[in-house]
């Protein structure tokens, strides 16, 4: 290879760098912008029912739509407040959301463990079973749900508000392809080490698939914290009644009719713990994985 | 290998599921289907003494309707439109947001956010982007025109009469999409990216060695990797598609269609909404199973297809 | 050829319209009530709790705390619980699943539709026995059933709606109601020397006479097509439903008086006179209190007497100082015949439910306070003071506390008051359609058929006429469908 040659190719390099370099500093921008223009559009309906809350009724349904309340009303927060037995109701929903989040993380761990790591007969025909379950429109379950819960003794207790909904496959299902993205050779190399199961699923599967872990966490919390028409019909009293049912109250006039900025205003206060919750677990979401003893 | 040790293990897991699913979603699916084969079956008129013949009347009844086909192909149009659109903007914001480091954290809770926020609330966002106020008969002239109408006359284009009275069904149906991904958008992001703090940095990290242009990691290593997540976003997201129903509620209301054309957007599950509201579950119920044989063809299909390139 | 199937068709169609008119003859009643008062009638010492299931927010059920305590006066052993079931649109949802675990509520607001559904599962008590019962009840001086004075009492209109099911029995009574009233412009009005329409004929020519002299407006919003379309075959006698018939014979709205109804209407739509809510893609009250002068107003709007409060133009400052932009006044919605006044009548009524497990005392506990909350005068005025509903009973007038707040009615901050008067003086013109289970299809149908017919642009071939026979023929069959 001659001088000439080694020259030429070192330019080229250079060349090559600073054309890289131009091109990372476009993507980067690229990358930016479209995650901005997202976030905007993500953003927009959150930014309007913040606004929603603090607009009067008659400028919420008047024609031309606006993007800052002409007065800031901010009286629809005590409104949304004004129901009896609010603490009562909250500490109910907060019960009702941890209980059965908790309970829901355990089965849903086992059930997604057996599926993701053992074997067993009838493994595809089961699982395609429990898909099969998510096709049909829920709706039509609950009249026998009803009658289920009536009749096991259950009616204006927690049970009812936390028994019926404990198993989801749609959680399963997620965290089934979770586990399954972690290698196997992990689980077999644990085997050799003599590593029980609930141990190793405990130590390993479990960190591993925390970011999933803490996604279903907050989807669960979140429809304890929204569920209507279910706890509507199974309770009755306020020791067992959640913050929905209660907030209904504040938000629908004498006629049934609905007040939505005082509805928007209940729902941000709702919303709010919830989303303390999230900023609390974020990290964990965004944790990353450069744990020890994991080798691909 | 199956050993008799996981066997047992295996059930002894699944129990508390399998369980508390034969109580409260296999027993409602039986009774389901008892209610599907008895001929105009309802539960208030068994209590008020009717009886109720075994057949297939239901069935019959439901494929007969007149706008049966309609509801059908809103649904599946809706379906192969929205969960294509929807997995791909999600992966790249997915994919985007785990690769920067500044505004990380504040663009991560952003792309929270959807979750408390109120469906009414999009409800209402989209009244004020798409929905054109006091169209005069004959267009041309109208109160307000809505963000949309107006940033299309920036441009100098003509407005679209987007969901009102007179509108067209391609249009309509844009409205729909648009919303459907909206809504779909934030579940898909919270998923994809736990699925990527999953992946192993050490493949990255081999990639950088030997300086992988970003495509190729992009396409070799992040989408194999996340197959699981994607085939499970992709399989939930048909499933759930076929079941569209509160969001054209969400933009039509009750109506189901613009003002001038009731009924133009019901889809299937709006179709046994509709025949639950009058307690007819055994029409309903017809309709669901119907529902659920084309979600299980289609699931079996996907299956199929995305077992060819998960990588496990 | 094309002709004669046309020409047949309007001949069958014609039929069917006569067919509807001579269903509108009140059928006579042949149906035995389903409950029957025991001998002894209801004992007053025994104690029973019942239950009452409304849509009530947290001010109307602080009203029904108070009347409890008063109803408890006269029977303590009666303890009533009540509880929010949910807006409008969750109540016969939940009310239906109860019915199903036979967990129902004693007492249950209800629309008419809703009645026609509980009834299914035979699960609404009959009032007749309870209301002719003579029976004293125990030492409280009271009779189970109603006074003639009593029930001469109750706005007639309003009582009879209770026997709207086809069968002529009653089902229900009447708790708070409201109407369609006609919401005008006052300074404009007055400013422009024109008259407030009575009839329709003299509502178009106002119309044409406010579009000259704004013509960017729209003079007439009109919130619900399906109200307009239903009121106007009652104020025309042509047929909507009929619920002694059966099958897809209770839908008699298919006929030629409807369609040239609607035909004019689609004129008038097309001259930019009227909107709807759906037409004009926002509550029309919207229009009729807009201040921007950039945009458009209507001059007349006919909307539900309880959203009266969204009809006022009224703006707030800084400092909380309200102004009016002008005064509202109200009138009857017009007429088609002077001699056939009619106003359609909405808003809760009130229905007895029975389960397996419900005793006689319950079902007579529950009508004891039914006919308590129907029949007290002071309940019913501070009601209505407070929801902006109307007073079921005619003597609430005579109330002190009432008529001084009726008397107070204005055009600016009382309107309120101002609709109910308007409300009170029309209470012999009010009408319910019939209603059976899938009654609410034909009110959606209707509506969206009106919005249709008068809004489409005509294209390839389509003719007016086309055009409203397709409208008319669809409607029907999807009532017919979603009726079962």
């Amino acid at each position: 290879m001659s001088q000439k040659d080694n020259v030429m190719q070192a330019k080229d390099l250079q060349k090559v760098s600073t054309a890289s370099k131009v091109t990372q500093v476009l993507v980067k921008f690229g990358v930016y912008a479209f995650l901005i223009i997202m976030a905007l559009i993500v953003l927009f309906p959150f930014y309007w029912m913040i606004i929603s809350s603090l607009k009067d009724l008659s400028e919420y349904r008047a024609p031309t739509p606006t993007f800052w309340p002409n007065k800031v009303v901010w009286d629809n927060y005590p409104m949304a407040f004004s129901t009896a037995n609010l603490g009562q109701l909250f500490m109910n929903t907060a019960y009702v959301g941890i209980v059965s989040t908790l309970l829901s993380l355990v089965i849903t761990v086992l059930s997604a463990f057996a599926f993701a790591r053992l074997e067993f007969k009838g493994k595809e025909t089961l699982f395609g079973l429990l898909l099969a379950t998510m096709m049909i429109p829920g709706e039509l379950f609950t009249i026998t749900n009803y009658l289920t819960v009536k009749n096991l003794g259950w009616m204006d207790t927690f049970e009812a508000l936390i028994v019926p909904f404990l198993v989801s496959v749609f959680y399963i299902y997620l965290l089934r392809q979770n586990f399954m993205q972690i290698p196997n050779e992990l689980y077999l190399a644990a085997k050799v080490d003599g590593c029980k199961d609930l141990k190793y699923l405990w130590k390993v599967m479990i960190p591993l698939a925390m970011p999933t872990l803490i996604s279903i966490t907050i989807l669960k919390m979140m429809g304890a914290w929204n569920s209507y028409v279910w706890p509507n019909l199974v309770t009755k009293s306020d020791a067992t009644r959640l913050i929905t049912n209660g907030l209904r109250n504040a938000f629908s006039d004498s006629t049934g009719d609905v007040n939505y900025p005082v509805q928007m205003a209940a729902v941000v206060i709702v919303s709010a713990p919830l989303f303390m919750v999230f900023l609390f677990l974020r990290k964990y979401i965004m944790a990353g994985v450069s744990r020890s003893g994991i080798k691909g | 290998m199956v050993d008799s040790k996981q066997q047992w293990k295996a059930w002894l897991y699944l129990s508390p599921a399998i369980v508390l699913l034969l109580v409260f979603t296999a027993w409602p699916i039986i009774n389901t289907l008892r209610m599907a084969f008895l001929e105009n079956y309802s539960g208030l008129q068994e209590i008020g003494g009717a009886t109720f013949n075994f057949g297939i009347g239901n069935f019959l009844t439901v494929i007969k309707y007149k706008k049966f086909l309609q509801c059908l192909s809103n649904t599946v149009g809706l379906c192969i439109t929205t969960v294509p659109i929807s997995t791909i903007l999600a992966l790249l914001i997915a994919v985007a947001l785990n690769s920067i480091k500044p505004l990380q954290k504040i663009l991560q809770t952003i792309f929270f956010l959807p979750y408390v926020t109120n469906s009414i609330a999009i409800g209402m966002v989209f009244a004020a982007m798409f929905n054109i106020i006091g169209l005069r008969p004959g267009g041309g002239y109208a109160d307000t025109w809505g963000i949309i109408n107006l940033a299309i006359q920036a441009f100098g284009g003509e407005p679209i009469n987007w969901i009102n009275a007179g509108s067209n069904y391609g249009p309509n149906i844009i409205v729909m999409i648009v919303y459907i991904v909206w809504n779909a958008l934030p579940f898909k992001i919270l998923v994809l990216l736990g699925g990527l703090q999953s992946i192993n940095k050490q493949y990255y990290d081999a990639a950088k060695v030997d300086s992988t242009s970003r495509t190729r990691v992009f396409a070799r290593i992040t989408v194999p990797l996340l197959s699981p997540m994607l085939a499970y976003v992709i399989i939930t997201g048909f499933i759930g598609g076929f079941k569209e129903y509160s969001s054209i509620i969400g933009i039509f209301g009750e109506n189901m269609g613009p003002a001038h054309d009731a009924g133009r957007l019901n889809t299937m599950v709006g179709f046994v909404y509709d025949a639950l509201e009058r307690d007819f579950q055994g029409r309903a119920s017809a309709a669901a199973l119907i529902l659920f044989g084309i979600i299980l063809l289609v699931t079996l299909f996907n299956n199929h297809v995305i077992k060819r390139f998960t990588h496990y | 050829m094309n002709k004669r199937i046309v020409a047949i068709c309007m001949l069958a169609a014609l039929l069917l319209g006569m067919l509807g008119m001579v269903g509108c003859q009140p059928s006579v009643s042949t149906a035995t009530p389903n409950f029957v008062v025991p001998e002894g009638g209801f004992d007053p010492t025994q104690e029973v709790t019942i239950t009452f299931g409304h849509t009530m927010g947290q001010a109307s059920m602080a009203i029904v705390d108070k009347y409890i305590k008063e109803f408890n006066k006269i029977y303590p052993n009666i303890k009533v619980e009540h509880v929010n079931k949910g807006g409008w649109s969750d109540i016969n949802g939940t009310v239906t699943t109860e019915i199903n675990g036979g967990t129902q509520p004693n007492i249950v607001y209800c629309y008419p539709d809703h009645v026609a559904m509980y009834n299914l599962a035979k699960a609404v008590v009959t009032l007749d026995n309870l209301i002719a019962s003579q029976l004293p009840v125990g030492e409280t001086g009271e009779i189970l059933g109603l006074t003639e004075a009593q029930k001469n009492d109750i706005i007639s209109s309003y009582y009879n709606e209770g026997t709207a099911f086809g069968d002529g029995l009653m089902y229900t009574m009447p708790f708070s109601k409201s109407t369609e009233i006609l919401f005008y412009d006052v300074d404009f009005f007055k400013e422009h020397e024109l008259k407030v329409p009575t009839t329709w004929e003299e509502m178009w020519d106002v119309c044409e006479q406010i579009k000259t002299i704004d013509p960017t407006c729209i003079p007439l919003g009109y919130d619900s097509a399906d109200n307009w379309f239903i009121t106007m075959t009652e104020q025309m006698k042509s047929g909507y439903t009929d619920a002694s018939k059966t099958g897809g014979d209770r839908f008699t709205f298919n006929n030629d008086a409807n369609k040239a109804f609607v035909e004019e209407l689609r004129g008038y739509y097309e001259k930019g006179l009227f909107t709807t809510k759906d037409l004009y893609g926002n509550y029309t009250s919207g229009l009729f209190t807009n201040q921007d002068p950039s945009k458009a107003r209507c001059y007349l709007c006919i909307g539900s007497s309880g959203g009266t409060r969204h009809q006022t133009p009224k703006t707030e400052d800084e400092e909380g100082n309200t102004t009016y932009a002008f005064e509202v006044g109200i009138a009857p919605i017009p007429q088609y015949d002077a001699n056939n006044k009619k106003a359609i009548s909405q808003g809760p009524s009130v229905c007895i439910l029975k389960g397996n497990d419900t005793t006689d005392q319950q079902i007579m506990a529950s009508w004891l306070f039914v006919k308590f909350l129907v029949t007290d005068v002071a309940f019913q005025a501070e009601f209505s003071m407070d929801s902006g509903y109307m007073p079921v009973l005619n003597s609430v007038t005579e109330n002190a506390t009432y008529k001084a707040w009726l008397d107070a009615a204005n055009g600016f901050d009382k309107l309120n008051a101002l609709a109910v008067k308007v409300g009170i003086e029309e209470r012999d013109t009010y009408f319910v359609s019939d209603a059976f289970n899938g009654s609410s299809v034909a009110r959606v149908q209707v509506g969206a058929m009106l919005n249709k017919i008068v809004s489409t642009e005509l294209t390839g071939g389509m003719t007016v006429e086309s055009l409203i026979n397709s409208a008319f023929t669809d409607a029907i069959d999807e009532c017919v469908f979603q009726a079962g």
